[in-house]
């Protein structure tokens, strides 16, 4: 009963809480089940995933607006590229070293991955080891400075220290 | 606006049927797994799309589609690897996936970056 | 109002699509063909949501566009890595 698993349920509650009123409204009957469900389903959430580090909320959500926007110009660089008539790409792979992504948790890993595969010009394959394999659109991109940063910012949310502040490399 | 709606609708479901060109195409079978991406994507536009033209209970039926078609692409992924039921995390990437995947100047670029000794190398 | 809003936010969904199927066909490569699928795609479906939503009638409707954007944006992450991995597997094993 540590207030890491109290902010875990509290913060699970209301996510999937949110989620059954968005799927159930505006029914009554079907907001009644929900105070059966999401306690249900907020218990099988913690046996799956045990709470291991504080989730951040004023972090994430300073993080989101980042992300949209990263996202729309992901989005839009993609669809530059494939429009136009000399396809500027120059794709290949980038090992990006462990002290960027070695640090986080498997969860927060895969979290990064996400959302840089979400960026632009970048897309994550998952990890040999410690190292984040990055595939990239154009290697002329300068992507040594933004994907340590997309790090540090999950790590950030999740409360997560590192030893080193900056990102070598 | 019900008949821009639809337009919108035809047009998503014909870049979709572009896409499947790639997925009948291949050749990896990764191209073809996008095909799992493409439903998920392309086939919840177009119900969100008859939602608004028709009747807004289509909402609920992407909603399933939204979250299945997330399992579905896991499903194929996981058909992929070697025994069937594994996940790709628990392999080493293979020694020689960039002397196959990309270009020559891109591989040699890897080269310098990637040194692992212990990786081993594919069945192929 | 609202409906200049749903026009204009489908169409430049409607044209993500495109993108994304543009470069399906003309990327050279599966792991830069997926960048495209990814990204855009994903993009066109914010869009036409977004779009969507203005003609919505209640907030129910508006809370349920959004939860489908989101779970779809949650997929579209996960489902890019794991089917860059599984190609690269399969580059080593084919």
């Amino acid at each position: 009963m540590d207030g890491l698993w109290i902010r875990a349920v509290a913060h699970r509650g209301a996510m999937l809480g949110a989620i059954w009123a968005a799927l159930s409204a505006p029914d009554p009957e079907g907001l009644a089940l929900g105070l059966v469900a999401v306690p249900a389903a907020v218990a099988l959430s913690l046996r799956l995933l045990p709470a291991r580090h504080p989730l951040i909320l004023w972090r994430l959500a300073l993080h989101l607006p980042r992300f949209l926007a990263g996202s729309v110009t992901g989005g839009v660089d993609v669809a530059r590229r494939a429009f136009a008539r000399k396809m500027p790409l120059d794709p290949g792979w980038i090992d990006v070293p462990p002290e960027p992504s070695g640090g986080l948790p498997g969860g927060a890993r895969v979290a990064l991955g996400g959302e840089l595969s979400l960026m632009p010009g970048t897309l994550a394959a998952g990890c040999d080891g410690d190292r984040l394999l990055v595939h990239v659109l154009d290697r002329g991109g300068r992507f040594d400075a933004s994907i340590p940063r997309e790090a540090r910012e999950i790590a950030a949310i999740i409360g997560h220290r590192r030893d080193r502040p900056q990102g070598g490399a | 606006m019900t008949a821009w709606l639809s337009f919108v609708a035809i047009g998503v479901l014909a870049s979709l049927a572009g896409a499947l060109w790639r997925v009948w195409r291949g050749p990896a079978p990764a191209d073809r797994m996008m095909a799992a991406q493409l439903v998920g994507t392309g086939g919840v536009a177009v119900l969100i799309l008859l939602a608004a033209v028709q009747d807004w209970a289509a909402l609920d039926v992407a909603v399933a589609l939204a979250l299945l078609a997330a399992l579905a692409a896991v499903g194929f992924v996981k058909a992929g690897t070697p025994d069937g039921a594994g996940d790709p995390e628990e392999e080493a990437p293979p020694a020689d996936m960039q002397l196959s995947a990309m270009t020559p100047d891109a591989a040699a670029q890897v080269g310098r970056t990637r040194r692992d000794p212990d990786r081993r190398r594919g069945d192929g | 109002m609202a409906d200049l809003a749903t026009l204009l936010f489908t169409a430049l969904g409607l044209v993500f699509f495109a993108a994304g199927t543009v470069g399906l066909i003309r990327f050279p490569d599966t792991f830069s063909r997926l960048h495209a699928l990814t990204k855009a795609d994903n993009l066109g479906l914010g869009f036409i949501a977004l779009g969507v939503a203005f003609q919505a009638e209640s907030w129910a409707q508006v809370a349920r566009i959004a939860l489908i954007w989101v779970l779809a944006l949650l997929a579209a992450g996960a489902v890019a890595q794991l089917v860059a991995r599984a190609a690269l597997m399969r580059r080593g094993g084919a």
